[in-house]
C-alpha cells in the first residue's frame, strides 16, 4: 500500500510540474503582453519598458523559466504584475473563498445528486422518473454561467431575495455579530453554491440512477429481498453500497469541474475566489499570478485525485489487491 | 406587516444559526453627519499610493485620501490659475514668471497628526519625477526644473520654460505625500510598498480598510481642515463586470455609480425609482485609426493608408452621424477631430471630411482605384482595396461600430475584415504597428496639451500614436497653440488651425465623443460631478437627515 501511495504521489507531483511548465510556456507564448493599460490612457513606452525590465521580461524565455522554477523552489511564487503584491498573499486570501465556495457546491451537488438518483433508481419508469431524469439531463446540460446569470436576475435584482455578488455585506458585515457575520456569509454564498452544485448535481443523480439501477438487478438484491428485507433496506443498505464506486469516482472528477465552474461562477458574482484571480490574471496577462492559480488548481486536482483513489480503495478490497 | 421576500430569506439564515438582536435594524447615527454611500466600481485597486498607478478605481479611491495644491474647477479650465481651487495651498503667487511659489495651509494635517509642510510638497515631487518610482505621470512634469522647501510653509516651483498651463502641470498631477512616512521605503519598492495598501493621507477621508477583491472602505476625517464632510463612511465595492455593477445600482445594493455605459443602462437607471441620473460632459472620443506604416513593419508605408487621398475617401464614405444615432442615441456627438468634449477647444465648426460617397468614389477613381474586376471591390495593379479593421472583443461598441463600418465601406467598394481580439492583444498590436486600422478610444487629461501629443504626433510612436501619424506642420501648429500666451480667442485660434490640419490629413476617421451619464441615490443632495474625476467633489455632496436609510445609520 505504502507504495502504491508513493507511485501515486510521484505521478501526482510529475502532473503538477507538467501542468506549471505548460502553463508558463503558454502564458508567455500567447499574443498580448502585460503592463500596457486597459485600453483607456496612452501608454508612456519608457514607464512600460522599465516595468518589464524590473520584472524580468526583457530576458529571453528560458531564462525566465529557470529563473521562476529557482524562486518556486524556495517558494516564492513572485509578485503580481496587475495587484502590485506578492502572489502568495493574494492566493492565501483567494484560496479560502474557493474552498468555501467549491465546499458548499461540493455539498449540494452529492447529497442533491445522491438523493435524486436513489429516488429515481426507487422509481425508474414511472412518472417522477422520467420528469427528474428531463430535468436532470436539461440542468447538466446548461453553462453554470448562463445559470448563474439567471439566478442574478431572478433572485438578485427582481426578487431581491440574495445579494447581487460579494462575499459579505460590505456596510453590514463589520457591525455584525459573529452569528450574523456566518448568517451573512451563508446569504452571500448561496446562489453562486446553487449556480454551481446544481448543475453538478444533475450530473451525479444521472449516474447515481444508472449504477443503483444496474446494482438492484444483481443476485444478492434478490436474495436480499427473498429473505424478507423491507425495501427501504434492500435500497440504502444493500443496494447503495454497492453503487458508491462511480460516486467515488465521482468525487474526483468533481474537483476540475469545480474550478473551471468557479472561474465563471466567481466572475459573475463577484467572489474574490481563485476562478476570478486566475481569470483577471490572464486578461491582464499577470504571468507570475497565472503560473501560481494553475499551481494551486494542479495541486488541488491532483490532491482531489489522490484523496478518491484512497478512499476506492478503501470501499472496494479488489483494486486495493490489484493495486498491490 | 408582511415582510418582503428578502427579509424573509435573510431571516431564514440567522434563525437557522442564533438569531440576535444585531441582525435586525441596524444602528443609531443621527443628524447631518451620517450616511454611508456604497459605489459600484467596475475592477478593483492595484494600490493606493498616487505616483505608481494612474488607474481609475485606485484614482477614485485615493483621491479622497490626498490632496493636491489646488484643483481643477468644474470648469476644467487649465489655462492660467484663475479657476483653480485651493487645496493644501492657501495662496500662490508668481515671483517671476518661472517661479511659482505656493503657501501652504498651516492647519493641514496628516491624518497620523503630522503637520503637511514644504518638505513634503518637495519630496512629492522628487518622488514623481524619481525613475525608480516610474510614475506614469512623470513625463507630465518635464518642464518642472525643481521644487524646493523655502520655509516649512512655502514650496517654491522653477520652471523650465513659460507656457499657458505651468500651473496646472504644477498642482494636477501630484497628490502631495507624507515624507515622514515614505523617505524610508526605498524607491524601487514603492510598488508593493505595504503604504499602498494602508494609506495615511490629508485629505477628507481616512483609509479604513481593504478587502481584495471585494471592498474599500473609507471614513470621513471630523478635523478635515477644509470642513468636516457630511458624508460618513464611503465603501466602493468591486466587481469584474459592468453589467453586475449595474445590476447593484439597480437593486439597491449600491449608490452610485459613475458610467452608466449604453443607451439601455440609462433607460434602467431612470427607472430605478430609487436613483437620480446625472449627464455630464465625457472625457473620451472614439476614433478609428489608419495604420500609415506597413503592417508589421514601421519601416515601411502602408500601401493605403500612407495615401492621404484614400484616407479622405475613406472618411468620406462614413456617415459619422447616423452611425452615432444608431449606437449611442443622443448620448454623444460626432467629435470635430481628435477631440473630446471636456476640453475647451471643442469646436463643431471644424471641417473634418464630410459624409459625400460620391466624392469617396471619385477620389478614389482619381487615384486609380477601380472595381475591374467586377467582384464589388475596388483594386489598383493587383491590389484589392482590402485592410483588417483591429476590434477590441469586450467593447459592445465598438463591435457594433466595426461592423456598420463594414457596411459603409463596402458602400464604396473598400472589403473590411475584422479582427475581434481581447484588450492585451489589441495593445500589443497596436503599439507595434501590427494592423492594418484599428478602432481605439482614449479617455483624455483635461487639456489637449498633453493628450494630442500623446496620440497624434512624433511624441507617441510606439505608445499612444497607434497609426504613426506625422505631419511637421500640424507638430509645429500644436506647439504653437499649446505656448501661446496671447489672449485666450488668440490661443482658440491656434488650436482651431491645428485640428483643422489633422482633420484634414485624416489620419482616422473621429466617431464618437460619448456624453457620460452618472447615477446616485436619490436621497444624496448637492451632488455634482466633475468630468475629469467623478467623485472629486464628493465632500461636498450630503444627505439630509430626513433621508436617512438604515445603511447610513450603521455604526461600524
Amino acid at each position: 500500500m505504502t507504495a502504491w501511495l508513493m507511485r501515486r504521489l510521484a505521478a501526482a507531483i510529475a502532473g503538477v510540474w507538467a501542468v506549471v511548465t505548460l502553463t508558463f510556456l503558454l502564458i508567455h507564448l500567447a499574443p498580448g503582453t502585460p503592463f500596457l493599460p486597459g485600453a483607456e490612457r496612452p501608454a508612456d513606452p519608457a514607464v512600460i519598458a522599465e516595468l518589464r525590465a524590473r520584472f524580468g521580461l526583457d530576458r529571453p524565455l528560458p531564462a525566465q523559466y529557470v529563473s521562476y522554477l529557482r524562486e518556486l523552489v524556495r517558494g516564492n511564487l513572485g509578485v503580481s504584475f496587475a495587484r502590485r503584491r506578492p502572489v502568495a498573499e493574494a492566493l492565501v486570501e483567494a484560496i479560502p473563498n474557493t474552498l468555501v465556495l467549491a465546499g458548499a457546491a461540493l455539498c449540494i451537488d452529492f447529497l442533491l445528486g445522491l438523493a435524486l438518483g436513489i429516488y429515481q433508481a426507487a422509481r425508474a419508469r414511472r412518472a417522477a422518473d422520467v420528469v427528474l431524469g428531463n430535468a436532470t439531463l436539461f440542468f447538466s446540460s446548461v453553462p453554470t454561467f448562463w445559470l448563474g446569470l439567471v439566478l442574478l436576475l431572478v433572485f438578485g435584482q427582481w426578487l431581491r431575495w440574495f445579494p447581487v455578488g460579494g462575499v459579505t455585506d460590505p456596510v453590514l458585515y463589520s457591525s455584525l455579530p459573529w452569528a450574523g457575520k456566518v448568517a451573512d456569509r451563508l446569504w452571500h454564498l448561496a446562489l453562486p453554491a446553487l449556480t454551481l452544485g446544481v448543475v453538478g448535481a444533475a450530473g451525479t443523480a444521472r449516474y447515481q440512477r444508472a449504477a443503483m439501477l444496474e446494482a438492484l438487478g444483481q443476485d444478492f438484491v434478490r436474495t436480499a429481498r427473498a429473505k424478507g428485507a423491507t425495501e427501504r433496506r434492500v435500497l440504502l443498505r444493500h443496494a447503495l453500497g454497492n453503487a458508491l464506486l462511480p460516486f467515488i469516482t465521482l468525487f474526483g472528477l468533481a474537483f476540475p469541474f469545480l474550478l473551471t465552474g468557479a472561474v465563471l461562477t466567481e466572475t459573475i458574482f463577484a467572489w474574490p475566489g481563485m476562478g476570478r484571480l486566475a481569470a483577471e490574471a490572464i486578461a491582464t496577462r499577470d504571468y507570475p499570478m497565472v503560473t501560481a492559480a494553475a499551481l494551486v488548481a494542479a495541486v488541488m486536482v491532483a490532491a482531489g485525485n489522490l484523496l478518491a483513489d484512497l478512499l476506492l480503495a478503501a470501499a472496494d478490497p479488489r483494486i486495493r489487491v490489484a493495486s498491490e | 406587516m408582511r415582510l418582503p421576500p428578502r427579509a424573509i430569506c435573510r431571516s431564514f439564515f440567522l434563525a437557522a444559526l442564533v438569531v440576535t438582536a444585531a441582525c435586525g435594524p441596524p444602528g443609531g447615527c443621527r443628524g447631518d453627519y451620517c450616511g454611508t454611500l456604497v459605489f459600484a466600481a467596475t475592477g478593483q485597486p492595484d494600490i493606493l499610493l498616487p505616483p505608481v498607478t494612474e488607474q481609475a478605481v485606485p484614482r477614485d479611491i485615493f483621491d479622497q485620501i490626498f490632496l493636491k495644491l489646488a484643483d481643477i474647477g468644474m470648469s476644467t479650465n487649465t489655462v492660467g490659475d484663475r479657476d483653480f481651487q485651493a487645496q493644501l495651498a492657501r495662496r500662490w503667487e508668481w515671483d517671476d514668471p518661472l517661479t511659482l511659489v505656493f503657501h501652504l495651509d498651516p492647519r493641514a494635517r496628516w491624518q497620523d497628526g503630522a503637520p503637511v509642510t514644504a518638505a513634503d510638497v518637495a519630496f512629492t515631487f522628487d518622488a514623481y519625477t524619481d525613475l525608480k518610482v516610474n510614475s506614469p505621470t512623470r513625463a507630465a512634469l518635464r518642464s518642472i526644473a525643481a521644487v524646493t522647501a523655502r520655509d516649512s510653509l512655502t514650496a517654491v516651483f522653477r520652471f523650465r520654460t513659460r507656457y499657458p498651463e505651468m500651473f496646472f502641470d504644477a498642482v494636477y498631477h501630484m497628490r502631495i505625500l507624507p515624507a515622514h512616512l515614505l523617505r524610508e521605503v526605498p524607491r524601487d519598492q514603492w510598488t508593493t510598498a505595504a503604504f499602498g495598501r494602508a494609506p495615511v493621507g490629508n485629505g477628507p477621508y481616512r483609509f479604513v480598510s481593504w478587502t481584495p477583491g471585494a471592498s474599500v472602505e473609507l471614513v470621513a476625517d471630523s478635523a478635515f481642515f477644509l470642513g468636516r464632510p457630511h458624508i460618513r463612511r464611503l465603501i466602493w465595492r468591486f466587481t469584474p463586470e459592468h453589467e453586475v455593477a449595474m445590476t447593484q445600482l439597480i437593486a439597491g445594493e449600491a449608490d452610485a455609480l459613475e458610467f452608466l455605459g449604453p443607451p439601455p443602462n440609462v433607460q434602467r437607471a431612470h427607472q430605478a425609482p430609487q436613483l437620480a441620473v446625472y449627464p455630464y460632459r465625457g472625457t473620451a472620443y472614439g476614433y478609428l485609426g489608419f495604420n500609415l506604416t506597413a503592417n508589421g513593419d514601421t519601416t515601411r508605408p502602408h500601401p493605403l493608408f500612407s495615401d492621404r487621398e484614400v484616407r479622405r475617401a475613406l472618411s468620406m464614405a462614413v456617415d459619422r452621424e447616423r452611425l452615432l444615432r444608431s449606437v449611442f442615441g443622443d448620448l454623444a456627438k460626432v467629435p470635430p477631430g481628435p477631440l473630446s468634449q471636456i476640453w475647451s477647444i471643442w469646436d463643431t465648426t471644424l471641417r473634418a471630411p464630410p459624409y459625400d460617397p460620391a466624392q469617396a468614389a471619385s477620389l478614389l477613381e482619381r487615384r486609380d482605384w477601380r472595381d475591374a474586376n467586377s467582384d464589388g471591390v475596388r483594386d489598383r495593379r493587383g491590389q484589392p482595396l482590402a485592410f483588417r479593421l483591429l476590434v477590441l472583443s469586450t467593447s459592445a461598441v465598438r463591435r457594433r461600430y466595426g461592423q456598420l463600418l463594414q457596411e459603409q465601406f463596402r458602400a464604396i467598394g473598400a472589403r473590411v475584415e475584422l479582427d475581434v481580439v481581447e484588450n492585451t492583444v489589441l495593445q500589443e498590436r497596436a503599439h507595434a504597428g501590427k494592423f492594418d486600422a484599428v478602432l481605439a478610444s482614449w479617455v483624455t487629461d483635461p487639456t489637449p496639451s498633453s493628450g494630442i501629443p500623446q496620440t497624434w504626433t512624433r511624441d507617441g510612436f510606439g505608445g499612444g500614436n497607434y497609426g504613426r501619424y506625422h505631419n511637421p506642420a500640424f507638430e509645429a501648429a500644436l506647439h504653437r497653440a499649446a505656448t501661446a500666451r496671447g489672449t485666450a480667442q488668440e490661443a482658440q485660434a491656434l488650436w482651431r488651425t491645428a485640428v483643422q490640419l489633422i482633420a484634414d490629413d485624416a489620419p482616422g476617421i473621429w466617431l464618437y465623443a460619448p456624453d457620460n451619464v452618472a447615477a446616485v441615490h436619490n436621497r444624496v443632495a448637492d451632488v455634482r460631478i466633475r468630468p475629469d474625476s467623478w467623485w472629486a467633489l464628493v465632500r461636498t455632496w450630503r444627505i439630509p437627515s430626513d433621508r436617512l436609510i438604515d445603511r447610513d445609520r450603521v455604526e461600524r
